[in-house]
């Protein structure tokens, strides 16, 4: 057991110090785009939480990423100066501009049914907590209710799909509050202690990987506690845990929020590199595509999840640079879903594992060996 | 109101075209498969492959496309979802790689586009199919204008369902796909081939799926990803109405559609869609078995 | 003193089926009392009564004198109420000693969870009962690659560890081999006393090394009660149950 933290620990420090030296090699446009996709790695890591450890198949992570990106973004777009109509103390956002009656007063509160919403959101910090709070919140939420009603396997699936394309189309409808597909773009920085968070700044995308390597061993050391385990207690038989006097419902709601907050500071940190919301990320095929993340990764590690997420997103950014190819590309990540749930079902962490159990298992007859040449 | 009605009665039919090849894969089978909108997609391709090359009309197209799309089906059963009996969520996410997949090689034209070769009818534009004339224009019935084409489908829809019951129902498949619903070891022991009855079940969910293609394509333009939202709409109703309940599937579909429609009336598309949403997420929290389901063991 | 688990004219009405019917017994402190009766008898529904799977539309349930009818099922197992399935449940992707773990867990919720070791008297209770069940060498195995047998041990250590005051066990020795079956009488044996036992079992053999009395349920009621002597020769029971032969 030992032996198997132990290589553990060094993946996860491997990991860390590979983030961390990463600008030495890269401009800062390439850092830009890897701290993209240090944020699907947060992504993965926590689809991995709730499926591998939980057994909750979440087809609606996106909720969570667009509520994340969507606060944020309403803080940013308030910081930027170039997309505010000023003349009044509180400026209004152009797209709000465009989309109000004739005569409405030109200020936050009311040039919009609603748009008194986007108050206190003038203080960044509001997006910034918003965006961690509100998905936990709202998962805590949804987790008393579903599993408080005993739902599982498929339909926890199809519920949170069918609340995150419900969503989409209500964000999509509410036009002058949201840009609706457009999406808020135009976004200002982050700014902390006057240091401006310049998206494609070194910074920023230390910004991004501590936080991506602050979360996984975060998630890694809960689901290391007693209370992981019970978890995974729960996802192999939810009645014997049930007759062990846990409170199931209290368990999968209380990691399905974990999950919804990682999910919602990555969506945030997504908004602060890449200066955009939009309602693509409510759709299906991105919550899908997150499961493919952690699927190749690895759904039963929280590590291999999030490289499962980042190698994927790398490999084709460079396939994508050939134009022919970006089609193609689509093609092969489905064949290689396909065979990885058929042939890989603990994904490539599973196959890591395997590999340094084996390493493990002929190591004691090396020493034999040696012994018996002595 | 008449006119709300029929459309809401025409939407309820695209639901049902579409739910009832699942009702018989996920609802008989319990299999998850979200390649389903690509084989609906499929059977629209083959109307359109069947009028280009063949100069079919889009009637004449409706058996091919069935056979096309059951034999793709056959071919994903024996390839794929075989493997993964038992694995519920795995399935659902194998299929979904076929769906790219399927996509894909349309878009691509099975690769070949890469070698510069081009067959008219694929690719990644957009393709329509003619209706033919009979169904053109709008038939008057006590009054009210009706689209004929739309009466058409209404009535494809019903034919095709009660064709899918009566197979269900009253054929030798039927009678060991309930048998195997209900206890798949003591069916096997009772004789019957477990493996080729699935087989044959999701040929016949796939080969519905593509006739539904046909149908559509007369009034919806043919595109690689016109499948994905559609497999959706499709499990809602099907979740819905109860899983394994053929007539729930049909009421589940007629209530939605016809919700959808007076929500839309009332607001717009974007929030009447959403309404359907918001219903099926209410259904299954408060009655997750289905809403026409009978307490079964 | 107060009776460990106290029934009280326990009834469940399915829609007008009544498969229990007025059930009323008190199984004292450290007593293992045997549960006999036909199949359909009421014998695993009265378990669901006991362990809140079924709600009871009439009656109650007493567990060392508190009520807890009509509590949630992990309330009645925190109240002290260990239950084993007919079919072995445990968590087939942790270890054994996890099985375990999860288990001894004294404090239920999750945020008194968010640690990670046990104390001394945990880790030496833990070791005692792996040793108990006869597990000790497989500790570290997942559970899902145990064998049938080892499984059962498994969830019986389970609940020994869980320390339910009252312990329901549904066929405990359901497909086991003989020698199985002798080990399993022997671990059962060793819970007498420290734990209150409501067993249901077929195997008369079995039966007869565990019981000190014995209860026979007929069609939902309670035909007889006492000794296995008593039981053995009672003649409502041989009618009912046993047909002409008495037991075995």
């Amino acid at each position: 057991m030992a032996g198997l933290s132990n290589y553990r620990f060094w993946a996860y420090a491997g990991l860390a110090v590979l983030l961390l030296a990463l600008p030495l090699v890269g401009d800062e446009f390439w850092l830009n785009r890897v701290a993209k996709y240090l944020c699907y790695g947060m992504l993965g890591a926590a689809v991995a939480l709730t499926w591998g450890y939980a057994g909750v198949l979440n087809l609606g992570q996106g909720l969570f990423f667009g509520i994340g990106a969507y606060a944020m973004a309403m803080s940013l777009k308030l910081q930027s100066y170039t997309s505010l109509q000023q003349g009044s103390d509180t400026p209004v956002p152009d797209f709000m501009l465009w989309n109000a009656q004739p005569g409405a007063p030109t200020d936050l509160c009311c040039i919009t049914p609603g748009s008194w919403i986007w108050l206190p959101f003038q203080w960044q910090w509001t997006g910034v907590i918003v965006a961690v709070i509100l998905p936990a919140v709202l998962a805590g939420i949804m987790g008393r209710i579903i599993f408080g009603q005993r739902i599982s396997g498929v339909f926890v699936s199809i519920i949170t799909l069918a609340l995150v394309l419900l969503v989409r189309l209500v964000v999509t409808d509410a036009q002058p509050l949201t840009n609706g597909f457009n999406g808020l773009t135009d976004l200002g920085w982050l700014t902390v202690f006057s240091h401006e968070f310049d998206p494609y700044a070194k910074g920023t995308y230390y910004l991004v990987a501590v936080a991506l390597i602050a979360v996984l061993a975060a998630a890694r050391i809960l689901v290391a506690t007693r209370a992981g385990t019970i978890l995974q207690a729960t996802r192999d038989s939810d009645t014997r845990a049930l007759y062990l006097g846990y409170d199931v419902p209290a368990y999968q709601t209380f990691f399905f929020a974990v999950s919804a907050a990682i999910a919602g500071l990555a969506g945030m940190l997504y908004v602060i590199v890449s200066e955009f919301a939009s309602p693509s990320f409510l759709e299906l095929s991105f919550s899908i595509t997150m499961v493919v993340w952690a699927a190749v990764g690895g759904r039963g590690s929280i590590l291999g999840a999030a490289v499962g997420a980042i190698l994927i997103n790398m490999i084709e950014a460079r396939v994508s640079e050939t134009e022919a190819l970006v089609e193609a590309w689509k093609a092969i990540i489905g064949i290689l879903f396909v065979v990885t749930v058929i042939y890989l079902p603990k994904g490539l962490s599973g196959l890591a594992h395997d590999g340094m159990a084996r390493l493990r298992a002929r190591r004691p007859s090396f020493q034999l060996k040696e012994e018996a040449g002595q | 109101m008449v006119d709300i009605l029929f459309i809401g009665l025409s939407l309820s039919s695209i639901l049902l075209l579409v739910a009832l090849g699942l009702a018989v894969t996920y609802g008989a089978m319990g299999i998850i498969n979200m390649a389903h909108g690509e084989m609906v997609m499929i059977g629209a391709y083959t109307a359109v492959m069947a009028n280009i090359w063949l100069g079919l009309g889009l009637i004449a197209a409706i058996p091919l496309a069935f056979a096309v799309t059951a034999l793709a089906g056959l071919a994903i059963e024996r390839l794929v979802v075989r493997r993964l009996y038992g694995r519920l969520l795995d399935t659902l996410l194998a299929t979904w790689g076929i769906a790219i997949l399927l996509q894909q090689a349309i878009r691509l034209e099975f690769g070949l586009s890469f070698f510069g070769i081009h067959i008219a009818g694929l690719g990644s534009g957009l393709q329509n199919v003619p209706v033919p004339g009979a169904l053109q224009g709008t038939v008057q019935i006590l009054g009210h204008d009706f689209n004929a084409y739309r009466i058409f489908i209404v009535a494809m829809t019903l034919i095709l369902a009660a064709a899918t019951w009566a197979v269900m129902y009253r054929t030798a498949l039927g009678m060991k796909v309930r048998a195997i619903i209900r206890n798949p070891q003591m069916a096997a022991a009772c004789g019957i081939d477990v493996q080729r009855t699935n087989a044959l079940t999701f040929a016949l969910g796939s080969g519905l799926a593509g006739v539904a293609g046909v149908l559509m394509a007369g009034f919806k333009t043919v595109a690689p990803d016109m499948g994905a939202t559609l497999v959706v709409d499709g499990f809602m109703v099907v979740v819905t109405g109860g899983v394994g309940s053929l007539l729930g599937t049909v009421a589940a579909s007629g209530l939605l559609g016809e919700f959808n429609a007076l929500v839309a009336m009332a607001t717009n598309d974007i929030l009447g869609r959403a309404a359907v949403f918001a219903v099926v997420i209410g259904v299954i929290l408060l009655k997750p078995a289905g809403l026409f389901t009978f307490k079964g063991r | 003193m107060t009776a460990a688990l106290t029934l009280d004219g326990l009834a469940v009405d399915f829609s007008g089926f009544r498969a229990v019917d007025g059930v009323s017994m008190a199984v004292e402190q450290g007593e293992l009392r045997v549960l006999l009766g036909a199949n359909g008898a009421g014998k695993t529904t009265l378990m669901d009564l006991i362990s809140g799977k079924t709600r009871a539309t009439e009656g109650k349930v007493l567990v060392q004198g508190r009520d807890v009818t009509g509590l949630r099922e992990h309330r009645i197992a925190r109240a002290g109420v260990g239950r084993k399935f007919q079919i072995p449940s445990v968590f087939s992707g942790l270890t054994v000693r996890q099985n375990l773990e999860v288990a001894q867990s004294k404090r239920p919720s999750v945020w008194s969870n968010l640690r990670f070791a046990l104390g001394m008297s945990e880790k030496a209770r833990l070791a005692e009962v792996l040793e108990l069940i006869g597990l000790g060498a497989e500790a570290e195995r997942e559970a899902g690659l145990l064998s049938h047998g080892q499984t059962q041990w498994l969830e019986l250590g389970m609940l020994m560890i869980q320390d339910a005051s009252v312990i329901l066990l549904d066929e405990p020795t359901a497909g086991m081999t003989q020698g199985e079956t002798a080990k399993t009488a022997e671990i059962i044996n060793r819970l007498k006393g420290r734990h209150t036992l409501l067993v249901v079992e077929h195997d008369m053999a079995f039966v007869r090394d565990i019981a000190e009395r014995i209860t026979v349920l007929h069609l939902g009621r309670v035909l007889a009660e006492g000794s296995v002597a008593f039981i053995e020769n009672h003649p409502e029971v041989k009618a009912a149950y046993l047909g002409k032969q008495g037991i075995a």
